[in-house]
């Protein structure tokens, strides 16, 4: 059986499995005892990879089959500052599995040159999981965190996704909200409000923010970067090709 | 003038009736069943529908051999003649049965149809509506044509309206556990298929790998066309019935003619007319809108019904005239029967305002789910209560109208009353096969989702589906109102027998009297306790399938990843048994209840029971079944990307909202029309006994 390694995004953590990817994905956000675990966003990573923060050759020997001839379905290579010791370059496909076990596979696209005009809402996986506004686009905040602003914001790497805001990016105020699923609304308009008012990169609405996310609400899919390689985004596709190609997967995220 | 020809009319236009369900019967079956997918879903459908109406029918067939012999039994002593007991038992297994037939039709027609419409939908809306409404017009015809033939028969051959009673009685028997039965079995399934697939393991609905999904499905049939069928036709039966031993009650003392106790039958027959009419007019253009066809045929039918009805009165009063004898039939008469059938149209569309997302109530409902479950309920349950002010006011409209212009005329009011709920209960042929279209359509979308169809295919059964849920909920309003009536005209039946085996004395109900004081609260009583019980037996059966589906993807690893199919057979197990062993207790309470009450506290005390229950029955089932349809529809706004769409906390209030209001408009809601017109019948027919054995 074949040996996979996968970077998962929520929680942070570096897991060997020889479970092929979608299989992983079912196994990841069902749970072995089939109790519901919550959707999961994981990286494929070559797993040729060796760096010296994982004991990956140790892990790999641990990823056997178990005695009755089923696969390992998990070895916990980290859980502690992955991201940053992963390079880009070992990157594969990122999946987006929903609740109940569907996958989606991304692959990398361009980062968009341009950012778009308007109020953006970012929603930080790892390593942290703040929820953040900021008149940033998202190669501009990415800079921001990487330290851009000064020493008082750093981080080695980063993976992040924005949120859809729709009316709200530019009447923050009036604006219709719409199908916008986020708590405490009237929170997030005077956030986005003050944005307009303050001279500040970006604002924290809530530090602690669930580990999940609404899938429709993603705008143009997951970025995930470190300072010394940059930037690189996860495409996903339209609403309408996600209908048409990926119906079952798109019927599960818009529960 | 003899009035037998009309008799033999009945017979024929109901067996013309069923005829035409037939031939449209056989246009569903030729339809294109899909794929070997959809076909092997469908099939499972079938079978669990099969499996469960099997059963319900034993249980009738207990049911039926108990109370037929105890009727046989203690009417064998009547002053007509020992034989009368074996008639009146005679007629109430045939009522029975006959509303077992057309139950049974729907159902076989519905379980096939599905699948035909599913697979139609890939040419487009208009075809697929075609076939669904097709499929559910065999369930409207066959249900008309069943009764009118029925109660044609047993007219000719006894001549006696109180034995026809006996046909109602079995009737509304088996209505009462086919829909109590019937709406157990939908919510129990549909609630542990959401509370476990939706919320629990977040799959989305009509998914295949649900384990209850097949049940969810087959609860769409047995609770919507075999339950909700055989609500009306217990409706039809026992208002035509009503008014017919109004007309002999009246006749036997003077007051009217001997057209008068026909005169229901006759307006049946025209109903049936007006029905196959309007049913070649219930079309949808290539890209035209599904609920307003339906909406078109209801109205369509009613005009054409209200011709055919003053063109009958024309011509019989233009005979009379030409043969220089009074007007064979009043038009006063005339007047109560439209202005039945108008109220019937504007109650229906009444319940619309309140559970339709274009209108406030659902979007004020949905709105403040914003701010959790708590408002959301107290919003949908406060429009449903006010829901009861304009259904009871259009009630108590038809009620004054048609009783004071009767009077005008110079006909008794009451008989005014009685043909006004069967002016209302004309559109049934239409109305059932409005209803029968909605599982239909919702099944076909549930198997073009779970046999993988187009998406375009499940759009186009989504459009068939939302006028459905439309048409459902205008049918709900209609038979509510139309029980409200005919219960009103059965209590001035009941009180009619009372006086005649009283001598002649008339019943009073004098709220001095702590007999009929009590007789009405304890009748205030039975709706809110039928109701509790039908919502516990929903919780408890569905506690049940909610355990053995967790089970089943424990056991089952591979049901999540959709490489093993579930047990659906074990959910479908759970549903069937659980709804017709908890019926037991609620069907004992409607039999034995009015006879306790009768045979202890006396005439009187009945009265005010029957009274008692008919106020509250009408006020919960209307606050139910609209509060519920509101909730599933605000529900079903949010989902629409209103409010913070799926996943937001106005959406999670709203499911909860939802699933509270499941069990209060598909069972419990529904189920009171049944059981206040089974108590009423069960007093009417047991009135002469009443009125001679009391201990008070």
């Amino acid at each position: 059986m074949q040996q996979h390694l996968y970077l998962s995004l929520m929680p942070e953590a570096l897991i060997a499995s020889m479970l092929a990817p979608e299989e992983f994905g079912s196994y990841y956000s069902v749970g072995s005892e089939h109790k519901t675990q919550g959707q999961a966003a994981f990286i494929e990573i070559d797993p040729a990879f060796r760096h010296p923060f994982f004991p990956l050759d140790e892990a790999f020997a641990r990823c056997v089959p178990h005695k009755d001839g089923a696969p390992k379905r998990s070895v916990y290579v980290s859980v502690y500052r992955v991201l940053e010791h992963v390079p880009l370059a070992a990157l594969g496909r990122l999946w987006l599995v929903t609740k109940d076990g569907r996958g989606l596979a991304l692959s990398r696209a361009a980062v968009p040159p341009a950012d778009e005009a308007g109020l953006h809402l970012y929603h930080e996986l790892a390593p942290v999981r703040p929820l953040v506004v900021s008149p940033k686009g998202p190669r501009a905040f990415f800079d921001l965190l990487m330290g851009g602003a000064g020493p008082s914001l750093s981080f080695p790497a980063i993976a992040f996704v924005e949120l859809k805001l729709g009316e709200l990016a530019t009447d923050p105020e009036r604006g219709a909200a719409g199908d916008l699923p986020y708590e405490n609304l009237e929170h997030l308009r005077s956030c986005l409000a003050s944005l307009k008012t303050k001279d500040v990169g970006a604002k924290v609405i809530d530090r602690l923010h669930p580990g999940t996310f609404s899938y429709r609400m993603l705008k143009d899919g997951v970025y995930v970067g470190n300072k010394a390689e940059g930037l690189a985004r996860y495409a996903l596709p339209s609403p309408e090709a996600l209908r048409d190609e990926h119906y079952a997967w798109w019927r599960s995220a818009n529960m | 003038m003899n009035y037998d020809p009309w008799l033999f009319i009945g017979i024929g236009a109901g067996l013309a009736s069923i005829a035409a369900s037939l031939v449209y019967y056989r246009w569903v079956f030729r339809q294109d069943p899909g794929g070997e997918k959809a076909q092997a879903i469908a099939l499972w459908i079938k079978e669990g529908a099969s499996t469960y109406l099997r059963k319900l029918y034993k249980t009738l067939l207990v049911v039926a051999v108990v109370l037929g012999t105890v009727i046989a039994f203690v009417f064998s002593g009547d002053a007509a003649g020992p034989m009368r007991g074996v008639y009146t038992a005679i007629a109430f297994a045939f009522g029975a049965l006959c509303s077992a037939f057309a139950g049974w039709l729907g159902m076989s027609i519905a379980v096939r149809a599905n699948v035909r419409t599913a697979t139609a939908c890939v040419d487009g809306v208009a075809k697929g509506f075609n076939v669904a409404f097709k499929a559910g017009a065999v369930m409207g015809l066959a249900m008309v044509g069943v009764a009118v033939f029925g109660m044609s028969l047993i007219y000719l051959l006894t001549r006696d309206t109180e034995i026809l009673l006996g046909f109602s009685f079995g009737a509304s028997s088996l209505a009462l556990l086919a829909k109590a039965g019937g709406g157990i079995y939908t919510k129990t399934a549909d609630i542990a298929a959401d509370l476990v697939g939706k919320v629990e393991i977040g799959i989305p609905e009509d998914d295949p790998r649900n384990p209850a999904v097949i049940a969810d499905n087959v609860g769409d049939n047995v609770g919507d066309v075999a339950g909700m069928g055989a609500d009306i036709f217990d409706s039809y039966v026992a208002a035509a019935v009503a008014a017919m031993l109004l007309g002999a009650s009246f006749f036997a003392a003077g007051k009217v003619g001997v057209q008068y106790v026909v005169l229901p039958l006759i307006l049946c027959i025209l109903g049936i007319a007006s029905a196959l009419i309007g049913l070649q007019f219930v079309k949808v253009g290539r890209n035209g809108k599904p609920g307003g066809a339906l909406n078109f045929g209801t109205v369509f039918s009613c005009v054409v019904f209200a011709l055919l009805a003053t063109a009958f009165f024309a011509v019989a009063n233009g005979l009379s005239a030409a043969a220089g004898a009074a007007p064979a039939y009043n038009w006063g008469i005339l007047i109560a029967t439209v202005s039945g059938l108008a109220i019937g149209v504007i109650m229906g569309f009444t319940t619309d305002y309140f559970t339709n997302d274009e209108h406030k109530p659902v979007r004020r409902t949905a709105e403040v789910s914003k701010s959790g479950t708590g408002l959301t309920i107290i919003t949908g349950f406060s429009y449903g209560l006010v829901s009861i002010a304009p259904a009871v006011v259009g009630i108590v409209a038809a009620t004054l109208t048609s009783y004071f212009v009767a009077q005008a005329f110079g006909i008794p009011g009451i008989y005014g009353v009685g043909i006004a709920a069967v002016g209302m209960l004309s559109l049934t042929g239409i109305v059932v096969s409005n209803d029968a279209y909605g599982p239909i359509v919702d099944n076909a979308k549930g198997i073009a989702e779970m046999s993988g169809m187009p998406h375009e295919v499940v759009d186009t059964a989504d459009v068939l589906d939302s006028a459905g849920n439309t048409a459902k909920a205008i049918t709900k309003g209609f038979s509510i109102s139309a029980a409200a009536l005919t219960v009103l005209a059965m209590f001035a039946a009941y009180t009619e027998v009372i006086s005649k085996y009283s001598g002649g004395a008339n019943l009073v109900l004098d709220l001095q009297n702590p007999l009929v004081l009590g007789g009405i609260l304890l009748g205030c009583l039975v709706p809110p306790l039928f109701s509790a019980l039908t919502m516990l037996a929903v919780t408890r059966n569905a506690f049940t399938m909610i355990e053995e589906i967790r089970r089943q993807f424990k056991a089952k690893p591979g049901i999540l990843a959709g490489t093993e199919l579930p047990d659906y057979k074990a959910c479908v197990g759970i549903a069937s048994d659980g709804a017709l062993r908890s019926l037991v207790l609620p069907a004992i309470l409607a039999v034995v209840l009015p006879l306790a009450v009768g045979f202890i506290l006396g005439p009187a005390a009945l009265g005010g029971f029957l009274g008692g229950s008919i106020f509250t029955g009408v006020v919960f089932a209307l606050l139910m079944s609209n509060a519920g349809g509101l909730w599933d529809n605000a529900k079903k706004y949010i989902e629409a990307g209103n409010c913070g769409g799926p996943g937001s906390e106005a959406h999670k209030a709203a499911v909860v909202g939802d699933t509270v209001g499941d069990p209060f408009k598909d069972t419990a809601g529904p189920s009171l029309n049944t059981l206040i017109t089974v108590m009423s019948l069960v007093a009417s027919l047991f009135a002469p006994l009443i009125a001679q054995f009391h201990l008070f």
